[in-house]
């Protein structure tokens, strides 16, 4: 008994270890990175909104509990900020919201390119690995 | 019958998987505390080379970090390794040059106890791989103390002329701040100035770099330039935002033949050029490169060396009290840097991202600046 507790302890720390060295930012961009194939694999442009909307929604729920979650802190806060404003503009700008021109149906694999693309450049940089970490087990077990 | 269950877990085989553990640890920790200089001894000593050293250069790669990203495709890529991939075949194709290549990677550990060497070191002349050696990266006060020290142990000392280069990839030097820029070392620091002291000491007698390429975002502003050009006399940088897949390698890589005629600045605007173009082909996100003449550039940068360093005051004051929300902007846009001598030195390739709302705009200065987010 003591040995498989002891086994399971030690995969759980591989299971942990393993998106922290990736800096925990990696689960997040794949979170879209998904939705872009989803998107590129799907003719229907009605569809393709669809997934882009409910991958920006997904993430804005996650982002939501984490920040009322009361775990993190102010840094983390303001960095999680920035992550939920730079969603909110691509769906503002997929539906046409908010002074955005609409993303018209024939530009939508791109734009998914573009969302995988603005999520790998700096804006999760000031987000700590523990807060990521949340993150990124709230999306597996709500998502 | 108990004993046979309880064997299970104490008897053969798990005695000699213990004692191979113990016996790796040890030899882990007895290697990590053997030498004098922090490097783990790999070298393979080759035959002088045959070639005349014309090209000198160093890679920094930084991988210490979250470095993952996607092509259009939806394959992975970690940034650093692709880097690190180029860089080695930049070294191999290039039979006139030396290429010191410092990879800088995450902290391991040994069974989550014993710290593994975090830096690992290529030195190639004529083509050829003549070292290959792991170093601690972490244990001196300048940023790149045991870097320069493995540089100096290998360098080549050539009396006739030599184009150096300088070569940075990873993500955005903090111009302030700077913790937690190695994931590995959270409440280290590493910012402009740290990485302009480190530079010192790989330019001794007030040499500078003939050509000095920083593949990180918003490496393109007054106060990185500024601190950087009395260590290089053309800079490569991005302005905005740098997608991780990065500057090219492809444009370093026979050198004999695109850097015949030994005009690195002509050379330099090149790579910007063949860079640009890759980049606007494959990224949806904006590209901005800038090519700095570090001499030219000087007027521009003492006009607005005032109101910049204020707008970095005030940041950092504010960063340590409040939350006032910042962001980067093209200099352009605010009518303080905006002076007849802003152009003077600077190439600039620019294409705005195909969404959001810099879509439509139309040219970039080179310089980015900081300005309040206005809600």
């Amino acid at each position: 008994m003591k040995a498989r507790i002891a086994f399971g302890s030690i995969i759980m720390m591989f299971v942990l270890t393993l998106p922290a060295n990736a800096g925990g930012k990696g689960e997040l961009q794949k979170h879209f990175n998904d939705a872009a194939n989803k998107v590129k694999a799907t003719e229907n442009a009605s569809e393709k909104r669809q997934i882009l909307n409910e991958s920006f929604q997904s993430m804005s729920k996650v982002l939501d509990k984490v920040q009322s979650s009361g775990l993190i802190s102010n840094e983390d806060r303001v960095g999680i900020n920035s992550l939920q404003a730079t969603l909110k503009k691509n769906q503002d700008e997929l539906a046409g919201n908010n002074g955005y021109e609409r993303v018209s149906d024939v530009q939508l694999n791109d734009f998914s390119n573009y969302v995988v693309q603005n999520m790998e450049q700096a804006e999760m940089i000031s987000i700590s690995v523990v807060t990521l970490l949340l993150i990124i087990i709230l999306v597996v077990l709500l998502v | 019958m108990q004993n046979s269950h309880n064997r299970s877990v104490w008897d053969a085989p798990y005695p000699m998987l213990v004692i191979s553990v113990c016996c790796a640890t040890l030899i882990m920790l007895l290697s990590s505390c053997s030498a004098n200089l922090p490097v783990q001894r790999k070298t393979q000593l080759a035959e002088e080379g045959v070639l005349e050293v014309q090209y000198s250069i160093i890679c920094v790669i930084h991988g210490d970090g979250d470095y993952l990203y996607h092509d259009t495709s939806g394959n992975e890529y970690k940034a650093d390794e692709e880097a690190l991939a180029g860089a080695k075949k930049v070294a191999q194709q290039n039979p006139n040059a030396e290429v010191f290549i410092f990879h800088q990677r995450p902290r391991r550990h040994l069974l989550f106890i014993f710290p593994l060497r975090d830096g690992e070191f290529f030195y190639y002349r004529n083509g050829r791989l003549i070292a290959n050696e792991m170093y601690w990266r972490d244990q001196g006060q300048s940023c790149f103390e045991h870097e320069v020290e493995l540089y100096r142990r290998f360098r080549e000392i050539n009396k006739g002329k030599t184009v150096s280069m300088f070569l940075y990839y990873g993500h955005e030097i903090p111009q302030f701040g700077g913790a937690g820029y190695d994931a590995s070392y959270p409440d280290r620091t590493f910012t402009v100035l740290d990485f302009a002291n480190g530079l010192k000491d790989f330019t001794p007698e007030s040499a500078r770099f003939n050509l000095m390429i920083l593949s990180t975002c918003f490496s393109g502003t007054p106060y990185t330039i500024g601190t950087l050009g009395p260590f290089a006399r053309t800079i490569i940088a991005s302005p905005e935002n740098l997608h991780l897949s990065y500057f090219d390698f492809h444009a370093l890589e026979r050198l004999d033949l695109s850097l015949r005629d030994g005009d690195v600045p002509a050379f330099a605007k090149r790579f910007a050029h063949q860079t640009f173009d890759r980049l606007a082909s494959d990224l949806q996100t904006a590209v901005s490169i800038s090519v700095y003449d570090a001499d030219r550039v000087q007027n521009y940068l003492h006009s607005i060396h005032k109101v910049y360093d204020h707008t970095l005051t005030t940041i950092k004051e504010n960063s340590s009290s409040s939350t006032v929300p910042i962001e980067h902007c093209d200099c352009a846009e605010l009518p303080a840097y905006v002076l007849p001598t802003m152009n003077n030195g600077v190439d600039v390739f620019y294409r705005s991202a195909s969404f959001g709302i810099s879509k439509f705009k139309q040219n970039h200065s080179g310089w980015e600046c900081w300005r309040e987010i206005v809600p």
